[in-house]
């Protein structure tokens, strides 16, 4: 072969017209820049004559119309003695009828329509939502305001609710994940707080018919409402129906007591359930801040390096990925709105190695306050928030939802704004500052639920012993709550 | 706005050689036209000279692309004593390759043969104390106390090269480029018939994403292989063993299925975890893990032209596999004769029946699915009958499970405290009854009909979503059924439901549980630790 054919094949070989080589490492692929602005609520925000507030976005991706209202009431305002009362007029007001069809009725119209009503209320908000079909949007909009507007509250449909929520009730000690999940928060916030009451056997019974029409009376106006409407309509077509449907409501804007924000945390300690299975679980952690705090940034930087991200974080890294003693490990932080949010870090692992593993988060806990991250650490962290911040807007409905949340939650409307650059400043300073001030070791609660003599055997490899860990040195056996009446024996 | 959801039939494959026609969507206005859209997306499908597959579907909703691929393999494929190695494999594909999660591969790959070389010793003492199990010396081989001193030592030595290891491998590195790349929803999951790999990324991503990925199908390094092991065990005691029905679930299944590999559990039996090898894992890699036997799936915000050659460049590269995977060929023979599970545990009464059905592929899929949803949901036939009706039970449903090569139909009820099981199994008898005497109403039908046609389209709500559906059903042979679901659903009568409800609903065809309540001790825990003593 001639020389000028070597070269010919070589070039032919190396580098066809538009495949560049390879590169040999990932880092030296370069990428186009991707500018990302985020929607702005107050494009979408409209007020309807009766007072109620709609985000509204055309998605004509598909025939479907979605609707979410959020309505301002919450389980919070349950009278003592009858907890369980807002849970049950959320479950009825879709499962109960309306004044003009019985609840088989009613049911039989919305799946022939196949559209999916759903209605509950949880600790400090009341949800409605609508999916439907855009072709039957007009007959699937009438039954979803009859159901906010008009409910029966079927008695019979009340007693068989009532039964399903004490089967539900009965099982309460079944599965070790319900017991921590209980327990953690009675921990964390106490046992009395109107946000974290316990419904009981007795305070079901208690609960009658009158009682969910008076609370439907006293708090479901439209003017207490925010909608969230996305889907194949047409703006201007879908706000005129929206003031039709929900013209006409009695009475006026309800006064809604706001949501108590005290909280009384468990003294420092390590609490210990007995619960007879392989595996233990394990809750760590201590009430964080509102999520006004000018903290939250750092904070958030700070719990996605210790364990909110994934193998990416210090304790799956330690607990999980190093050590092979856990599948699930981590950590989560939530900003609180009304009261104070929390910190936690928890993992399952065999009952023999609980103990070296909760070493090791603590462990990584104490470094956080003690060290600063790593400039690497903090560079992934913030070029993940940043990244990533687009996923909060990825559909109309999504970004529909999350500005009505807002409304409700009043959040500061410079948040979204302002969110990646608030990230972009957190400094390796600031997330030390920050653990060293929030993560505090002689406020911290322990919660092991688990096989306890087994735990204690320990893992025959590392000198360490459970109540050995306790913060302050207390350690508290609990026992397991009656199911029934939520009495410790 | 997003034009890709189209109202034709999806094109045919065409390979990667063919002219690059671009398989664009038609133009806006002529879709406005068409008065009853109907539920499909419009994927263009592409085939690698190694033989790998491709289905791409361009969706602009928001700046990200979901990526993913699948490979056709899962415990069906297994055998007995390696149960569990397609769901192991799927987290070992995590721990990198030569060039990803090392500092120095020469050093990483000595290291990984020590630690081998004592691995096998180890084995050798795992059979002396399997000896011992057999014997009733000891009671778990998982209990430090009843391992050989020489395991201990060995254990040690290896626990020794793991640190030493730690000085030149980067921790879960394929991780961390995803994370700070902005990668979301990095993660992977194992079927029966499937195991697939998926994250969604900034769409600018897409190379990045396309680098990692086939770097991990051409060089993966099994790293770190024996605390994975571990990791997957707390799996299965996380998943099995400390839910209040995992392990009777586990055991129900395998009463269901006599031969078929589907009779053992996805995530492995407890005694063949902790034995796999990594030379099994190697191995399983060569046979099930070459392009000839995988699908690779983007849907979002990329342009179509651009990913093919991108794919090409990156992926034309892996070599296909010396030969195609071998075929799985057990099938469940005829079941002959009712059988029934009893069994008490921390729950509240309840009635399972199931029973034998069809693959996935089977032209009886969608009468089946109908079925399940004439009984299911409030104004299911079930629901109305043994909850509203006669009161016996506080929730039932039906399901279809429709896997690769065999199927199953399920109905669960929970029973009302203080009502009998056996009445609210004969109440179940009693529709399914029905179902095979007497036509269903008209009426019924469309009712069925609108909800299929309505979830067709709620299943194509978000682009992250569909890739993982795309994932799914083409694991199972048939991606194109997100497309056919809707006319399949018109298609069925009210004859072929009575036919099926005949041809399956039968006694022999079905296994029977009853899970009653297993009262709590009296006593507190006994003085010796559990296990000890029971045989």
């Amino acid at each position: 072969m001639t020389a000028a054919l070597l070269v010919l094949a070589a070039a032919l070989q190396a580098a066809p017209a538009q495949a560049p080589a390879i590169p040999d490492s990932p880092d030296k692929l370069v990428f186009e820049p991707l500018a990302y602005t985020p929607p702005r609520a107050a494009d979408h925000r409209v007020v309807l004559k009766n007072g109620m507030v709609v985000f509204i976005a055309e998605d004509p991706t598909l025939p479907l119309v979605d609707i979410a209202v959020t309505i301002r009431t919450g389980g919070y305002l349950d009278p003592a003695g009858q907890e369980g009362l807002a849970t049950l007029t959320g479950s009825l007001l879709r499962n109960g009828g309306t004044s003009t069809l019985t609840a088989d009725q009613l049911d039989e119209r919305l799946d022939f329509l196949a559209a999916r009503v759903a209605t509950s209320i949880g600790e400090t908000a009341g949800t409605a939502t609508l999916n439907c079909l855009a072709e039957n949007l007009d007959d699937s909009l009438r039954l979803f305001v009859q159901v906010l507007k008009d409910p029966r509250f079927q008695e019979d449909r009340l007693a068989l609710t009532k039964d399903q929520a004490l089967q539900e009730m009965t099982r309460r000690n079944d599965d070790p994940e319900d017991i921590e999940r209980r327990e953690w928060n009675v921990l964390l916030y106490g046992e009395g707080r109107a946000v974290n009451r316990f419904t009981t056997e007795a305070s079901i019974r208690s609960v009658t018919r009158p009682d969910l029409v008076a609370f439907h009376r006293r708090y479901f106006h439209p003017a207490g409402m925010i909608a969230a409407v996305s889907g194949a309509f047409s703006r201007a077509e879908m706000i005129r129906k929206l003031e039709a449907a929900f013209a006409g409501w009695p009475g006026t804007r309800p006064e809604v007591p706001p949501v108590p924000s005290d909280v009384s945390t468990a003294p420092a300690g390590l609490y210990r359930i007995q619960k007879e299975v392989p595996q233990g679980r394990v809750s760590m952690g201590l009430p964080m801040v509102k999520r006004d705090s000018p903290d939250i940034y750092a904070l958030e930087v700070m719990n996605e390096i210790l364990g909110g991200s994934g193998f990416v974080s210090r304790i799956t890294r330690t607990v999980r990925s190093n050590e092979g003693l856990a599948y699930s490990a981590g950590s989560a932080l939530r900003f609180g709105i009304y009261y104070p949010g929390a910190f936690r870090a928890l993992f399952q692992s065999k009952s023999r190695t609980v103990t070296w593993a909760t070493q090791l988060v603590l462990d990584e806990m104490k470094k956080m306050r003690e060290e600063p991250v790593t400039a690497e650490e903090l560079d992934t962290i913030e070029r993940s928030l940043v990244e990533t911040f687009p996923s909060n807007f990825d559909s109309k409905a999504k970004s529909m939802a999350l500005f009505a949340t807002d409304e409700y939650t009043r959040r500061d409307p410079a948040f979204w704004a302002t969110y990646r650059d608030r990230i972009r400043a957190v400094t390796a300073a600031d997330v030390q500052r920050v653990a060293r001030q929030h993560l505090a070791p002689e406020k911290l609660v322990v919660l092991v639920v688990g096989d306890q003599k087994e735990i204690d055997i320990g893992d025959g490899k590392h000198q360490v012993a459970l109540p050995a860990l306790a913060p302050g040195g207390h350690v508290v056996t609990l026992p397991l709550r009656d199911p029934m009446t939520m009495k410790l024996p | 706005m997003d034009g890709n959801l189209v109202y034709k039939s999806s094109v045919g494959s065409h390979s990667m050689n063919a002219p690059r026609v671009a398989r664009v969507v038609l133009p806006l206005l002529f879709l406005a036209a068409i008065p009853a859209p109907k539920p499909r997306i419009e994927v263009a499908e592409l085939t690698l000279g190694n033989g790998m597959r491709w289905l791409l579907f361009p969706r602009h909703d928001a700046p990200t692309v979901s990526a993913g691929w699948v490979a056709h393999v899962g415990s069906v494929n297994e055998r007995e004593g390696i149960t569990g190695i397609s769901h192991l494999f799927e987290h070992m594909m995590f721990k990198g390759t030569r060039t990803i999660g090392t500092r120095d591969i020469e050093a990483d790959l000595k290291i990984i043969a020590e630690q081998e070389k004592v691995r096998e010793l180890m084995r050798s003492e795992l059979k002396v104390m399997r000896e011992r199990l057999r014997r009733g010396e000891i009671d778990d081989l998982l209990k430090p106390e009843n391992q050989t001193a020489r395991y201990r030592e060995l254990e040690a030595q290896f626990d020794d090269l793991v640190a030493k290891q730690r000085d030149v491998i980067v921790k879960d590195q394929m991780d961390q480029i995803y994370t700070r790349n902005g990668g979301e929803e990095l993660n992977a999951f194992t079927t029966e018939d499937l195991t697939a790999y998926f994250v969604r990324l900034p769409s600018n991503r897409l190379e990045l994403w396309a680098w990692l990925e086939s770097d991990r199908l051409i060089d993966p390094v099994f790293r770190e292989f024996y605390s994975e092991r571990d990791v997957v065990f707390e799996e299965r005691r996380m998943r099995t063993e400390s839910t209040p029905l995992g392990k009777f679930d586990e055991a129900f299944n395998a009463l269901f299925w006599e031969a078929h590999p589907y009779k053992w559990p996805v995530v492995g039996w407890p005694s063949d975890i902790p034995a796999i090898t990594k030379e099994q894992a190697d191995e399983y890699f060569k046979t099930y893990y070459a392009p000839n036997n995988l699908t690779g799936i983007l849907v979002g915000d990329f342009d179509p032209a651009e990913a093919r050659a991108t794919i090409e460049r990156y992926f034309a590269r892996v070599p296909r596999g010396a030969k195609d995977p071998p075929e799985m060929v057990t099938m469940e023979p005829q079941q002959l004769g009712e059988k029934r599970y009893i069994a008490e545990a921390e729950t509240s009464p309840t009635v399972r029946i199931w029973w034998h059905a069809v693959p996935f592929m089977h032209r009886d899929r969608t009468p089946l699915d109908l079925v399940s949803d004439l009984l299911t949901g409030r104004t299911g036939r079930l629901y109305k009958s043994l909850v509203l009706g006669s009161q016996i039970a506080n929730q039932v449903e039906a399901s279809v499970d429709l896997r690769k090569y065999a199927g199953s139909f399920q109905v669960e009820s929970v029973v009302k405290e203080g009502k009998d099981p056996s009445e609210v199994e004969a109440a179940i008898h009693e529709e399914i009854r029905r179902l095979r005497d007497e036509p269903v109403p008209a009426e019924e039908m469309q009712k069925v009909k609108n909800q299929g046609k309505a979830s067709a389209f709620r299943r194509l709500s978000s682009p992250f979503s569909i890739a993982i559906q795309l994932l799914y059903y083409d694991g199972l042979g048939d991606w194109k059924y997100i497309n056919s679901y809707a006319d399949e659903v018109d298609a069925v009568t009210a004859a072929d439901i009575q036919r099926v409800a005949r041809t399956y609903f039968t006694k022999e065809n079905r296994t029977v549980g009853v899970f009653l309540r297993k009262e709590a001790e009296a006593s507190p825990a006994p003085a010796t630790a559990p296990g000890e003593g029971a045989r």
